[in-house]
């Protein structure tokens, strides 16, 4: 019998389940935030490099391919986890809308550089300044 | 001028062999979260690691036995057993990161999935270490992984303001929005990483390898004193890289290609292949040493030959035992386990295992028996006793460290 309490609390802990406390999930849409930014802010470094001729296109590419993972991965584990309340709906509301321009810039720089486009970089990437601004800005908030 | 050669040679392969993949990460993550705050733990490291290192070179070039021949002897089958479980369970981790950190090189310079190149890399571990001598494989990756040393010309290129990171290395504190136990547990994480185990049973076998004598008593001094340090320096260049780079953007690196950013920015292209090839030959190298190095620690406990130094037919069950760890650890990347992952938990798990690994050495190195008139000194006896007090504490904190963080995250 304890054996199978400890299987079912084993396999409820491994679950992303719903977060009672509004505290906690506003921390978690922090980290969030905070992830996000990170991959954009490596982006943008990567960017930095195409300007410059500095990097060899497959090392940029699998850096942009590597930041784009990163935030889709990040705003994939925020997107299950259940917001508490209305407060967090909103929150939740706010965050994806800045983790959709992150994830969709960053998209378009891993197509452009998957076809070998690394001219046309820097003129994808200039949302990023700002996205990478109002991200760190929402991690410092509710980090 | 051939005596002076060869020291020449063991030392620049001692720098180039010091960093691993467990080295760029730890110093990658370290100088991103927490800037030059940790560089002290580097420096304790490199210390602890020449300590020991130069204890165990010394054991073999004196008794012509490795370590694990002795440990068994010395302290009886059992509890040589829980110092050879701890030990391989570490190496073989160890390697398996490694054997990862090889594909992932690769797939920095080829932009194609680095799983796909893991049975390749696998095959072509085992295929050196069955087929190259010892000592051309020594050096050969030794010197590759000298190219690491453009992480130094980078961070010189840069101009950066060598005050500010020195004072952030001789003042060390927790940076404002992270906690102390973070702090700790990637201290612990950069001890675990410059003093890893397999680098002792690779030194303390490699010296019977090559069939030191007492005459090569100065070469091991000198490998040790000398090249640890310089390839400690490599770690503190990677670490000051991503204080630079990484840390005011609130980077968080979590690929090896964000390691290289640094390097990329300030000497393009050039620096940045490289850099590439440092990595490649940073981890195939250790890739190679942690095979090696299962193979010499079952071998050295059950009794079995040894070594490259005979034919592979005369040790087959040495050769077997490293073969089947580059195949488990090749099939353990394979499960799609990040490798850095496995790097961080390598490293972490690593140091707290430490203790088990260097207080046999210090044992034996104590043993007139085996040692005659080259037994530590009393300094070393001493330093020694204080890292293994030390380490011991780190042992402790680990797991707890562990739970507490959140594995540093």
């Amino acid at each position: 019998m304890r054996r199978t309490w400890v299987a079912v609390l084993l396999l409820v802990a491994a679950c992303t389940g719903p977060v009672r406390s509004s505290g906690v999930y506003e921390s978690k849409a922090g980290q969030t935030a905070a992830a996000a930014a990170s991959a954009v802010e490596t982006a943008m470094l990567a960017v930095d490099g195409a300007r410059g001729g500095k990097a060899y296109g497959r090392y940029l590419t699998q850096v942009l391919v590597e930041a784009e993972e990163d935030a889709g991965s990040a705003q994939g584990t925020f997107d299950g986890i259940q917001p508490p309340d209305q407060r967090a709906d909103q929150l939740r509301g706010r965050l994806d809308e800045l983790l959709d321009q992150a994830t969709g810039t960053l998209e378009d720089l891993r197509i452009a550089a998957r076809r070998g486009r690394f001219a046309e970089l820097p003129e994808l990437a200039r949302p990023l300044p700002k996205v990478a601004e109002r991200l760190g800005d929402f991690a410092e908030a509710h980090g | 001028m051939k005596r002076l050669l060869s020291v020449a040679l063991g030392i620049l392969t001692a720098i180039g062999g010091f960093v691993d993949i467990g080295d760029i990460v730890a110093n990658t993550e370290t100088g991103a979260r927490f800037g030059m705050s940790l560089a002290w733990v580097v420096v304790v490291g490199v210390v602890g690691i020449c300590l020991f290192a130069e204890m165990a070179g010394r054991v073999a070039t004196v008794s012509g036995r490795a370590v694990f021949d002795l440990v068994r002897e010395r302290l009886g089958a059992r509890l040589a057993l829980v110092n050879l479980l701890a030990s391989f369970f570490i190496t073989f981790l160890t390697l398996a990161a490694e054997i990862g950190g090889v594909a992932l090189a690769i797939e920095l310079a080829t932009s194609v999935n680095y799983l796909l190149f893991v049975p390749v890399v696998a095959v072509a571990v085992w295929l050196v270490i069955w087929r190259v001598k010892f000592d051309l494989m020594e050096n050969v990756f030794g010197l590759l992984g000298l190219a690491l040393v453009v992480t130094a010309v980078a961070l010189w290129r840069l101009h950066p303001d060598w005050g500010g990171l020195l004072g952030g290395a001789v003042h060390p504190a927790v940076p404002q929005g992270e906690g102390h136990p973070s702090w700790w547990y990637f201290a612990i994480a950069l001890l675990g990483a410059a003093m890893t185990p397999y680098e002792v049973f690779f030194f303390s076998s490699g010296a019977v390898e090559e069939g030191w004598s007492r005459a090569d008593l100065i070469t091991n001094r000198l490998n040790v004193y000398i090249g640890f340090p310089l390839g400690g320096l490599l770690s503190l260049a990677l670490m000051a890289g991503a204080t630079l780079f990484l840390e005011p953007r609130g980077i968080e690196p979590g690929h090896l290609s964000q390691a290289a950013l640094p390097t990329m920015l300030a000497l393009g292209k050039l620096g940045l292949a490289v850099l590439l090839l440092g990595f490649f030959a940073a981890t195939f190298g250790a890739a190679l040493e942690t095979g090696l190095s299962c193979g010499y620690s079952i071998a050295q406990y059950f009794g079995f030959q040894w070594g490259k130094f005979v034919r592979p037919a005369d040790a087959p069950r040495f050769h077997l035992v490293a073969m089947v760890a580059v195949a488990a650890g090749a099939l353990l990347v394979l499960t799609t386990l990040d490798p850095i992952t496995v790097t961080e938990y390598s490293i972490v798990l690593s140091a707290a295992a430490l203790p088990l690994t260097y207080l046999p050495i210090l044992v034996v190195a104590n043993d007139p028996d085996y040692m005659g008139d080259k037994v530590n000194s009393r300094f070393t006896n001493a330093l020694g006793t204080v890292y293994l007090l030390l380490l011991g504490v780190v042992a402790v904190a680990t797991i707890p460290l562990m739970v507490l963080t959140k594995a540093g995250s």
